[in-house]
């Protein structure tokens, strides 16, 4: 048991150096396009040509910079710093999103079973389902917004509304391939075992969808992220990472940093909700063979 | 010692000495598969079985011959085009709702996600035994195939031989008066494959179960079965049926035995004799 802890322990680190490697060699080759910039004056060496993205201080600050702004204050006239701003803005939309993939992932389970266990339903309400991803989310955004407000809801219902309607997607059509992938084998076993639909998909396809339910979390949590940063844009009251980065976008020109800092702390997180699933996925799946 | 079975389907030479009702009986079974291009083909014809029980029945013969149908007709796993099916005196439909018999594939078709004694289980928690008694049960299933001691473990912990061994707990799990095993060695190494084969004599002999085994291997057949069914291809029926005239219990001794040869000899004879009329 503990060697199994020591090696678990041994493999967190190894992911850590390496996460920390990346991050260093991103920075690294931004820090790199930009002394290049600086070097020839915006040009490709040994051409007369513009680089793709100019190199200025004002397009790609320096990520001294970035970091920097993080401990200044976030407005003028507040001891708050912006790091500080930007964690309490982000976990309004780290909770908006999680109860968005929470909802959209039952509903996406649910669908899943349906259009598994009614051919009426696979055939009628698949294609509204990939209609209802084809339509842009800015354009649905408002929609929401307006609704949730003639309703009376606070802003948050109709960011989770939109978070939720990102993350069902890719849970239904994950778990929708896991409940098919019982082999003929397992099927034949359940059929001679003259088990019903319910104890098939109760023994049988619910374990085994879930590898790839957490598989279609995975894109859920990412996509539950976006939904709500969206959700927040559109909704044009309430906090969340979204209206920061609204906010920094409008001061760009004067620091420009603010809104690098503000996609940062989006990014971390969409990061952290995945590796939270990670956990919960390492877990359910610890007695898979293919586990991992 | 043998009678072809398709003109005289009862009352063969398998139903010795016992006035019991049959534990498989098929009478005139026809299985006809549609085939691309609206043809049709002839899986099984005139197949008429009876199997007494308690005997150990393998169907043998070339692929192609229908004898996996043939199983999966008695599991009612494929539905016969026509023909009558009983399986214990009741339809091959009431048997299987029934949970009448134990069914083993080629492969061992094991839940990954189960440790093996809740594999075996699986049957029971189906049939709605409570969970005291299944676990119970299980274990008593493991003991009898000689893996009590990785009742804990996952499948995929366990060898191909030893996983074979768990769907064969997990087909007694509901101790059926039948077993059915299509190819169930198939796919295991010789030196397994003869070390299973004794111990699913034990097994046989020690649950009075009956069984039916689809098998391609001669000696497999002869080594195991009281009866052998011979089958032909391209219509799938039944050619001969042989008694194995070996003295029970069999140990590995009976592998070298004269008689032993001597009946592989005669059922390679049957099984040119089938081949001879459909050159491959």
């Amino acid at each position: 048991m503990g060697s199994g802890i020591g090696a678990a322990a041994l493999r967190t680190a190894r992911a850590f150096l390496w996460t920390a490697l990346v991050l260093l060699a991103l920075a690294a080759l931004w820090e790199g396009y930009k002394a290049l910039g600086d070097a020839t004056g915006g040009r490709i060496p040994g051409t007369g040509l513009d680089l793709p993205i100019a190199a200025d201080d004002q397009a790609m600050p320096h990520i001294a910079d970035i970091i920097g702004a993080l401990t200044e204050p976030a407005r003028r006239g507040t001891d708050t710093s912006l790091a500080v701003y930007l964690f309490n803005e982000a976990t309004i939309t780290f909770r908006e999103a999680l109860l968005g993939l929470a909802i959209g992932s039952a509903a996406g389970l649910l669908l899943a079973v349906g259009l598994r266990e009614s051919r009426f339903a696979s055939r009628g309400v698949m294609p509204w389902l990939i209609a209802s991803q084809t339509v842009p989310l800015v354009a649905v955004a408002p929609m929401v917004v307006i609704w949730g407000g003639k309703a009376g809801m606070p802003s948050w219902v109709a960011v989770t509304v939109l978070s939720a309607y990102l993350a069902f997607f890719p849970v239904t059509v994950s778990v929708l391939r896991g409940l098919n992938s019982p082999q003929p084998v397992h099927r034949e076993l359940m059929h001679a075992l003259a088990a019903g639909r319910v104890r098939t998909l109760l023994l049988l396809r619910f374990p085994a969808a879930l590898p790839f339910l957490f598989a279609g979390l995975r894109l859920a949590a990412t996509a539950s992220v976006v939904g709500a940063i969206v959700g927040e844009l559109s909704a044009g009251t309430g906090g969340g990472i979204g209206r920061a980065i609204l906010t920094s976008s409008y001061y760009y020109s004067s620091a420009p940093e603010n809104l690098y800092a503000a996609v940062l702390v989006a990014a971390v997180t969409g990061i952290v909700l995945v590796q939270v699933l990670r956990v919960g996925e390492s877990l359910s799946l610890r007695n898979r063979s293919t586990a991992g | 010692m043998t009678a072809p079975a398709t003109t005289t389907p009862r009352g063969t030479a398998a139903m010795t000495a016992t006035d019991d009702a049959p534990a498989i009986s098929l009478t005139d079974v026809h299985k006809v598969f549609p085939a691309s291009g609206g043809q049709s083909v002839a899986a099984l014809e005139r197949i008429g079985l009876d199997v007494r029980p308690g005997a150990f029945v393998s169907l043998l013969g070339p692929s192609g011959c229908g004898k996996s149908t043939l199983l999966r007709i008695i599991a009612d796993l494929t539905a016969p085009t026509t023909g009558t099916v009983t399986v214990g005196g009741r339809s091959a439909r009431e048997a299987r709702l029934a949970r009448d018999y134990g069914l083993v594939f080629q492969q061992a078709g094991l839940l990954d996600w189960r440790t093996v004694r809740r594999n075996v289980e699986l049957p029971l928690q189906v049939g709605g035994v409570s969970r005291a008694e299944r676990k119970a049960q299980a274990e008593t299933m493991l003991d009898l195939v000689r893996l009590g001691d990785v009742a804990d473990r996952f499948p995929w912990q366990l060898s191909g031989g030893m996983q074979q061994r768990v769907a064969i707990a997990r087909a007694l799990a509901c101790r059926p008066q039948l077993l059915l095993m299509d190819e169930p060695l198939g796919a295991l190494d010789e030196m397994t494959r003869e070390y299973l084969q004794g111990e699913l004599l034990r097994i046989w002999r020690d649950t009075g179960t009956t069984v039916v085994f689809v098998t391609h291997s001669v000696s497999e057949a002869v080594f195991l079965s009281t009866d052998i069914v011979i089958m032909s291809p391209r219509p799938g029926r039944i050619t001969r049926r042989i008694e194995v005239g070996l003295p029970q219990p069999r140990t590995v001794e009976d592998r070298t035995s004269p008689a032993y040869f001597e009946t592989v000899t005669e059922v390679r004879k049957a099984l040119h004799a089938v081949m001879a009329e459909e050159p491959a």
